[in-house]
């Protein structure tokens, strides 16, 4: 007896510690960096509600255009790679309803976007999933409605609610882009406020192109503009209303009024104003209308964005001989230089998610839009240009878009500016679609919230 | 305009001064190569023979000791394999010297080197006293009550008593999972991109039960990438599936733990 | 076999010694229409009345005026005295090889550097004034520093 339960106990004391410990890891540290091969199987749509729709929106298939808006948008990521639809299996209304996952293991897809719209008194109600192919199991579902009209704004929050389920990251693709349009020769250039979708579509100009407009930004709830006018050969800033068309000049300034920005709280307005050839940066509260100098110095403080909790600004500054980026409290105070490298460093803009700057860099004839830690340290250059400069953040602070201009042959031909943006790792730079050239570019925030 | 004289006057004597210089040697005789030194190539073999892994050298020098020790205790090795679920072999030290061995790269054939297998782990190292110990004491309890199962354990594969995958075996599933696993490019570079997943694996190598430890981890707020990357990861085991196990030795690795870590790729 | 080489080298020598001296030839040229970054020519230049110019010109990132600029605006000064009831504007300029928004504020620099030495002059402020262009209305769009100089400017516009 006693020596069976020696054993006993010496057989549960071995069974302890060892069984945990038998187990063998194996280290994965290498992979693929390819993108993603998701497939976007069409919306599904009924004959009757096709009709309903062909009637509102003139569009023969509603439910393959948003698709379309949905892999186009996922494909500009660089992280996805939406599959071919000659491919696929299975038809859309019943993928929706349950997809036969090995059908589309066999086109080799690991997500599966399906879905089905319907009429619903007038609007129309979106059903969407997205399928974990490989686990065999749905990853997400959503319904909304909303007016035919607004088709693409479906394509673009499918796109940003599947982008974050499969990044971990908020999407930017129901956002606005607002830019110059420019026409015309280099040394008479015709420039209008246009404002676009991000993927390039219902483009519509909100100047006429009869005084000289320049760096547009948008308020944040995106219905203000706020932007530098030569209205009558005095370049101020002015405000304008999106919806309305109305603009208003933003104080009672003896002298140009440029740079202008939106505070993260959409009250005031920070800018510069320069007299007797120094300028200088000052705020406006919209509501008050009470006009505070943030700095005062004898060299060109310009360039001006808040950091997204609003306690810091950071601007450009010639004060140590060459435009170098600073930051500062947003009361003025504490003023720090954080660029250092070699070259000028100009438009600095806080990311919305406070965590970096971005820039443009001038060094030996070159220009590079790069990235930098609000310390200054961890500068890293994304791009270097002939001629590039103005970065924007996308809203999520993953992507940059800035604008180029070519160089000109010795007559004077060949120049044209576009659009340009750029993944915060460097990679996936890609070209804008814009329908004529464009320079500053300004990013939305998420239409939707 | 004076600058431009100026540089040019100093880039003409520079010219010049190096010129000077450096001619004479032009008349030179061309240097000979040096003779080409062989270089020996160290063989990775089953056997752990690496002389830079600090722990697997004390380990074996250790069971160097303990060899003729070990050797005596072969015929109870077997016995103990009869009741696998009783007895597990201790092998957390022996862990260790595989993870060293890891740091190398150099994929084997894996056909050859499974066949010499049973051979060289005959000797591999048993280096605690316990089990020592635990054998002596089994030895007589197990050898009254498992006759039967004597013969059963002899007819089994005799491979294996180690308790980690051989070096090639290692390099093959990782190799296979390298192929697998698209690492989400989206993920943020500088934080903790550690992955772990426990696998329970069938013999042909298709898993039975996943599951990924640090699960909570999975829903705290501002790691949302940990989700992905834990996707990514099981997407890739599935992809793989069957993986590319050992063919024999089943005990062994039925309990496998993959260390997805995307940090090396992201940081570039 | 020595000889040889001693003749291939010295011609290497003499060969490089062209290559330079062509360099410095290049910059004569140039050397003609502008000194020390400022353009001197006369190419874009026009004329508020006989013999006075109606531009000066600056180096890159700056708007120190040099003394060929000096003394234009001593001609311009000189004419604005004689013709009392004539208000001027100057518009002052950048090239295109800076940002956007630095180069407004740089334009505006350089067009009051011109202002402040016209008042030096006697020349009362409530008859100047001050305008930027930035970048945005280069007089040569060529994208070479010949063009860039000839486009950091400050214009001197009769105003009525």
């Amino acid at each position: 007896m006693k020596k069976k339960l020696y054993i006993f106990s010496v057989i549960i004391l071995t069974l302890i510690p060892f069984k945990a410990i038998s187990l063998i890891e194996v280290d994965i540290t290498r992979g693929n960096l390819n993108p993603l091969p998701i497939a976007v199987s069409p919306l599904y749509i009924d004959e009757s509600s096709k009709k309903i729709f062909f009637e509102e929106t003139k569009i023969e298939n509603l439910g393959s255009e948003i698709t379309k808006v949905v892999e186009n948008n996922l494909k500009t990521t660089g992280l996805f790679n939406p599959l071919s639809k000659d491919a696929f299996l299975q038809k859309p209304d019943i993928a929706h309803l349950k997809p036969r996952f090995e059908d589309w293991t066999l086109i080799k897809a690991q997500a599966l976007i399906t879905g089905k719209i319907t009429i619903v008194e007038k609007k129309i109600r979106i059903e969407f999933r997205l399928w974990d192919v490989l686990a065999n199991k749905e990853m997400l579902a959503l319904a909304f409605t909303t007016v035919p009209n607004n088709w693409r704004r479906v394509g673009h929050i499918i796109s940003d609610k599947v982008y974050e389920r499969l990044t971990g990251e908020k999407g930017y693709f129901d956002t606005r882009i607002i830019y110059v349009a420019e026409e015309g020769p280099k040394t008479n250039r015709i420039k209008k406020l246009a404002i676009m979708d991000q993927d390039g579509f219902n483009t519509k100009y909100l100047t006429l192109g009869n005084e000289l407009v320049l760096t547009p930004r948008f308020n944040p709830t995106n219905q203000m503009v706020t932007y530098l006018s030569y209205f009558r050969n005095l370049p101020r800033v002015y405000l304008l209303d999106i919806e309305t068309g109305i603009q208003e000049v933003v104080g009672d300034f003896p002298g140009m009024t440029f740079a202008p920005r939106f505070s993260p709280d959409g009250k005031k307005i920070i800018m510069s104003f320069a007299s007797e050839g120094n300028s200088d940066i000052y705020t406006m509260d919209l509501e008050t209308r009470v006009v505070e100098r943030i700095t005062n110095h004898p060299s060109i403080d310009t360039s001006p964005s808040y950091s997204p909790d609003g306690k810091y600004i950071c601007f450009n500054s010639d004060r140590s001989r060459y435009q170098q980026i600073y930051v500062m409290k947003s009361d003025g105070s504490n003023v720090k230089r954080i660029s250092f490298g070699k070259g000028l460093y100009g438009t600095p803009v806080w990311s919305p998610r406070g965590d970096l700057i971005a820039f443009t860099k001038l060094h030996k004839g070159k220009f590079y839009i790069g990235v930098m830690r609000t310390d200054g340290s961890g500068e890293r250059l994304l791009t270097e240009n002939f001629y590039q400069e103005a970065p924007s953040w996308s809203p999520n602070g993953r992507v940059l878009i800035f604008y180029r201009e070519t160089k000109t042959n010795d007559k004077g031909e060949g120049f044209s500016a576009k659009l340009w943006s750029i993944d915060l790792t460097g990679y996936n730079e890609r070209l804008v679609t814009t329908k004529t050239d464009a320079s500053d570019p300004s990013w939305s925030s998420l239409l939707s919230k | 305009m004076n600058r431009e004289i100026f540089l040019s006057f100093s880039f003409h004597l520079l010219i010049i001064f190096g010129a000077t210089l450096t001619l004479p040697f032009l008349l030179k005789k061309p240097i000979d190569l040096p003779p080409i030194i062989s270089v020996e190539l160290i063989q990775i073999t089953e056997k752990t023979n690496i002389p830079f892994a600090p722990k697997a050298k004390k380990i074996i020098e250790k069971v160097k000791e303990k060899e003729k020790l070990v050797s005596e205790q072969a015929p109870p090795k077997k016995v103990k394999k009869e009741k696998p679920d009783s007895i597990p072999l201790p092998d957390e030290k022996v862990e260790v010297i595989k993870k060293q061995e890891e740091k190398k790269q150099n994929p084997e054939k894996i056909e050859d080197k499974m066949k010499q297998v049973s051979e060289f782990e005959k000797k591999e190292m048993f280096d605690t006293n316990q089990i020592a110990a635990l054998i002596d004491k089994s030895k007589e309890e197990e050898a009254k009550t498992n006759i039967k199962s004597n013969k059963i354990t002899q007819s089994q594969d005799d491979s294996v008593d180690m308790t980690s995958l051989t070096l090639s075996e290692e390099d093959a599933l990782k190799a296979q999972i390298f192929g697998c696993w698209s690492i989400p490019l989206g993920l943020p570079y500088n934080e903790n991109l550690l992955v772990r997943i426990k696998l329970k694996l069938k013999p042909d190598g298709t898993v039975m039960k996943s599951e990924i430890l640090d699960h909570a981890r999975m829903n705290k707020p501002g790691q949302g990438f940990y989700k992905v990357l834990a996707e990514s990861a099981l997407r890739a085991i599935q992809l793989c599936q069957p993986l590319r196990v050992p063919s024999t030795g089943y005990e062994r690795w039925k309990n496998l733990q993959l260390n997805f870590d995307a940090r090396e790729m992201l940081e570039g | 076999m020595n000889l040889n080489k001693i003749f291939k080298n010295a011609f290497l020598i003499v060969l490089v010694s062209f290559v330079l001296s062509a360099c410095a030839t290049k910059t004569k040229q140039l050397g003609s229409q502008i000194q020390g970054d400022v353009y001197t020519g006369t190419d874009t230049v026009e004329y508020l009345a006989s013999g006075v110019p109606d531009r000066v010109f600056f180096a890159t990132n700056e708007s120190v005026l040099t003394t060929a600029s000096r003394e234009t605006l001593r001609k311009q000064a000189a004419w604005l005295r004689k013709n009392p009831n004539i208000n001027v504007v100057l518009e002052g300029h950048a090239d295109e090889r800076g940002t956007r928004e630095y180069n407004l504020a740089l334009g505006e620099r350089r067009a009051n550097a011109a202002k402040d030495y016209l008042m030096t002059y006697g020349i009362s402020s409530n008859r100047i004034s001050v305008i930027s262009y930035g970048k945005e209305r280069p007089v040569d769009s060529g994208s070479n520093p010949l063009a860039w100089s000839k486009n950091r400017r400050s214009v001197t516009v009769k105003a009525n």
